[in-house]
């Protein structure tokens, strides 16, 4: 089939019509995908001011006053946040000190990278079955503390399992979360840092200075879209927090699964409004993330 | 010292430091090595411990119980890696047949609408599992699905399609489709293009695309929980049910089971080291 210019340009005018009915598809594609979230979203709503679920009885208020009056929402809150801060920092930190330190192309930082990557597609449950196994009170920690003389019996060993600060909650998710930011720490140096750092150790700067004023500013704006997401993703995360975190203060996601499952259907309203506010939360991350990922593509133009 | 100094400033950013920094990365190289690999040791070790009570440091004796009994299809861990082999794969296939037309269409937006439409994908993926499956478990129920496998592998589809969607749409935004312009300018029927020009040329992204929904199902929890009622019995779940319940050696082989084929798909594809945008957090 020879193509004629005529053949030639229906064909284009053809892709081309094509093309703009795809861009209009591209927003009804997008909108399928979110639609099981929005219709979730509009149940909760309903849901939550007695409208509609198991033990709706009309239109009523009553599980937003009780779960906002409630002080161990607010507990809860408080430490869901402090434990997705405090991992999100350490894994955000653990990530730029690996991707400063092996960098370059030798035998150890090829090693290191793949160690650090290893955990990546590793489900988050597995973390939480190895942090249980390590630092229970009976956990290896704890036998080589027995080793080492330090305690006689397991309830000497501090609790970092369940424990008030919910440090074996930070630890676990810290672990499971550094290979990502690595990831991306990795690709950022690998693609933007060198121009910059080359520019500056030109200048004069030594390698300290380099690091501390170009790779790690460098770094942290690269970092940022991956950061946010980890701390959303954290903050939801239910199947760690089931296993290693303590009854008191419960976690936010404990405390929606305990509501949704509570025999007392009234309570049942309340975890619809727990869910909002996560999702609301989640929605605001999705906008920031956004936010600060056009500005990066901006910069990178 | 000083030796040292001028020789390291005169190195490329990218290139080994010399001298002490050399002792602060062998330091945080063992580091890195111990807290990965560690939680690996304790399971494998876990997994065919018999009696190991306190404070002994390893197991005195070993047995390989769980895993026979598993090898059998005792118990309850062969039954859910069945399972979750089964959604995994349905999952993969599913989310790539959403995601590969769905990011296609998106790569072609601009603008504003880009945005949206990246904000509107990724709100299942930023949504916790957990809140979307509160939100959807009562239209599941009424809808026949709520404890069925058919309906746990559309909640997982809500997640993976999300994630897929936004992994294609990194593909198609860098995409040439000059080749498939090509074509129809030759007379090509669209799908004979798409058979015969689009998917060959994307055959890697489209086995990433796969394997990146088959991983976002086998790692599932609350979304299986809840839509599952517990009837559906994914390997995940057991797992859980298996440490809450102290069985360590059932819970150590079953969250092995968890990690294997992760680990292939990275060994063999090297998959998530280089796609970095939807990689799951």
């Amino acid at each position: 089939m020879v193509p004629t210019p005529r053949r030639a340009r229906a064909a284009r005018q053809l892709t081309a019509r094509q093309l703009t009915g795809r861009a209009r598809t591209g927003l009804l594609a997008a909108l399928l995908l979110a639609s099981p979230v929005l219709i979730g979203v509009i149940y909760a709503g309903l849901a939550s001011v007695g409208l509609a679920g198991v033990g709706a009885r009309g239109l009523t208020g009553l599980p937003w006053l009780r779960v906002f009056a409630d002080p161990g929402t607010w507990a809860g809150v408080g430490w869901t946040l402090w434990v997705a801060a405090a991992s999100t920092t350490l894994a955000t930190a653990g990530a730029m000190a690996l991707a400063v330190a092996f960098r370059g192309s030798g035998r150890l930082d090829g090693a290191a990278r793949l160690l650090a990557l290893l955990p990546l597609p590793i489900p988050h449950l597995v973390a939480g079955v190895g942090a249980v196994l390590i630092l229970g009170q009976s956990g290896i920690l704890a036998r080589l503390a027995y080793q080492a003389g330090l305690v006689a019996v397991p309830a000497e060993m501090p609790a970092l399992v369940s424990d008030p600060w919910g440090v074996g909650l930070i630890l676990a998710l810290t672990w499971k979360e550094i290979p990502f930011l690595s990831l991306v720490a990795f690709s950022i140096l690998a693609t933007r840092g060198t121009l910059l750092e080359e520019a500056a150790r030109t200048l004069g700067a030594g390698p300290l200075a380099t690091i501390r004023h170009v790779t790690l500013p460098v770094l942290w704006r690269g970092m940022l879209p991956a950061v946010v997401a980890v701390f959303t993703f954290v903050a939801g995360s239910w199947e760690v927090a089931v296993l290693l975190a303590p009854s008191d203060p419960l976690a936010l996601p404990l405390q929606v699964m305990e509501r949704h499952t509570d025999p007392a259907l009234s309570r049942r309203g309340e975890a619809y409004v727990l869910v909002l506010v996560a999702l609301a939360l989640a929605a605001l991350a999705v906008a920031v993330h956004e936010r600060l990922r056009s500005r990066w593509e901006v910069l990178e133009r | 010292m000083r030796w040292a100094t001028a020789r390291s400033r005169s190195e490329a950013p990218g290139a080994p430091p010399a001298g002490a920094t050399r002792a602060l990365r062998w330091v945080l190289f063992g580091v890195l090595f111990l807290t990965t690999l560690l939680p690996f040791g304790v399971l494998v070790v876990t997994s065919v411990a018999r009696s190991w009570f306190w404070p002994d440091l390893l197991p005195p004796t070993v047995s390989g119980d769980a895993w026979t009994e598993l090898l059998r299809g005792g118990g309850r861990l062969a039954p859910a890696t069945a399972t979750s082999l089964l959604l995994g794969l349905s999952t993969g296939a599913l989310a790539v047949a959403m995601a590969f037309p769905a990011g296609r269409a998106m790569a072609r937006l601009r603008g504003w609408r880009r945005h949206l439409a990246a904000g509107a994908a990724f709100l299942p993926v930023a949504a916790p599992p957990l809140a979307v499956g509160v939100g959807l478990q009562y239209s599941f129920l009424v809808a026949g699905l709520g404890g069925t496998l058919p309906g746990v592998l559309l909640a997982h589809l809500v997640p993976a399609a999300g994630y897929v969607s936004l992994f294609f749409l990194g593909v198609f935004a860098v995409h040439d489709d000059r080749l498939e312009v090509e074509a129809r300018t030759l007379g090509a029927t669209p799908a004979q293009a798409l058979f015969h020009v689009t998917l060959p040329a994307l055959r890697r992204p489209l086995l990433e695309g796969f394997v990146l929904g088959f991983l976002v199902s086998w790692a599932q929890v609350p979304l299986t929980l809840l839509v599952g009622q517990g009837v559906v019995p994914a390997l995940p779940l057991e797992v859980l049910s298996y440490v809450q319940a102290g069985q360590d050696a059932r819970a150590a082989t079953g969250a092995i089971l968890l990690v294997i084929p992760p680990l292939l798909v990275m060994g063999l594809a090297g998959f998530a080291l280089r796609d970095r945008p939807v990689v799951v957090a």
